[in-house]
């Protein structure tokens, strides 16, 4: 079982607080169109860093994958 | 550097793995962008095999992030858990013995002035702890008695990490670890202000639980190294593996020891530098 990350529609504003306390580079891409967050789960380990600072609780570890 | 080095020849792109595309079309290079854009553009780290949730790897993509001239920065890192993160780094970097990471700088700074005197080249010695404050402070202390440009930044996880979890210098006395049973039997290395002391231009103690100031002190401690003389940044990045915490509590750890006392942020800037530092920063308003 793997753990990642997974956001939830329509809670992110943006404030893109989990980039910076990611440790892990290109998981979490910000776009500029939408002024939101996306998830790129292939890369993240779920530490669950970006969970503990996210004020909107916009993110969630959820296992991925059997 | 020159962009044409890397740039993929025409024909070539579909070959090319999917990482080094992204590098050539979305990389910092000279785009003069910051910690503030991160998510935007390909970061210079790639996937890296450091544990989930460490300190010293969120540390690193922000230093690597805020460099404020990364084509013609040159990073010499040392063995420890840096060194295997450093494979996935796009910028030029050397791997140097156990704790020589300054010497082998001192070295390349001089090689690098004489052959391209017309260029500003960053030369930045990036080492874990161990490699700093223990094995490689005889190396460390003689490039900053030498006044070398370089800059000297230690990633601080306070142990051995990749080798068990062995106490090393910096971990603070009573610390407890899988080979340390026994506890740290004397205190921490205060090497900050051992720098001071010794005639760095610029010391600084950051942690990636800010990464704005961090950003900060990472501009100012390689800018200040090119004008001025030898500098010194210690950032404090706990280690979720050894020191026996979640790995989601790494920044709360690191507010936690602030909140203790026996963390500081703080800076040490001598008068010189501080002028500099000024000219530089009003010059960018």
């Amino acid at each position: 079982m793997y753990v990642a990350v997974k956001l939830e529609d329509g809670k992110c504003t943006g404030c893109k607080l989990c980039i910076f306390i990611c440790p892990e580079p290109n998981v979490l891409k910000f776009s500029k169109e939408v002024k939101k967050v996306a998830v790129n789960e292939g890369r993240c380990k779920g530490c669950g860093l970006c969970v503990t600072i996210c004020p909107k609780e916009a993110l969630a570890s959820a296992s991925i994958g059997n | 550097m020159n962009k044409n080095l890397f740039k993929i020849s025409p024909g070539f792109e579909d070959i090319m793995p999917a990482e080094y595309r992204e590098l050539v079309h979305d990389g910092p290079y000279g785009k003069n962008l910051g910690v503030s854009d991160l998510g935007t553009f390909k970061e210079l780290l790639e996937e890296h095999p450091l544990c989930a949730g460490c300190g010293l790897a969120l540390s690193l993509r922000l230093i690597l992030a805020s460099l404020p001239n990364p084509e013609d920065t040159i990073i010499v890192g040392s063995t420890g858990c840096s060194s295997l993160a450093f494979p996935q780094v796009g910028v030029h970097n050397i791997h140097s013995l156990f704790g020589n990471q300054n010497a082998v700088a001192s070295g390349l700074k001089r090689a690098l002035k004489l052959r391209f005197p017309e260029k500003t080249k960053d030369v930045v010695a990036i080492a874990g702890d161990g490699a700093t404050a223990d094995i490689g402070l005889d190396m460390v202390m003689h490039s900053w008695f030498r006044r070398e440009n370089i800059a000297t930044i230690m990633l601080d996880n306070e142990a051995y990490a990749n080798t068990g979890g062995q106490e090393s210098g910096m971990s603070p006395q009573g610390t407890v670890l899988y080979m340390a049973p026994k506890g740290k039997k004397f205190p921490k290395i205060s090497l900050p202000e051992i720098a001071r002391e010794v005639g760095c231009a610029y010391v600084a103690v950051g942690s990636p639980a800010q990464p704005r100031p961090l950003e900060k002190m990472v501009r100012r401690t390689i800018l200040v190294a090119r004008e001025i003389g030898p500098t010194y940044l210690q950032v404090f990045c706990p280690c979720p593996t050894n020191y026996k915490f979640k790995p989601q509590e790494t920044v709360a750890k690191i507010k936690q020891r602030e909140k203790e006392g026996t963390f500081q942020t703080r800076e040490y800037i001598t008068l010189e530098a501080q002028k500099l530092l000024t000219k530089l920063e009003e010059g960018k308003k």
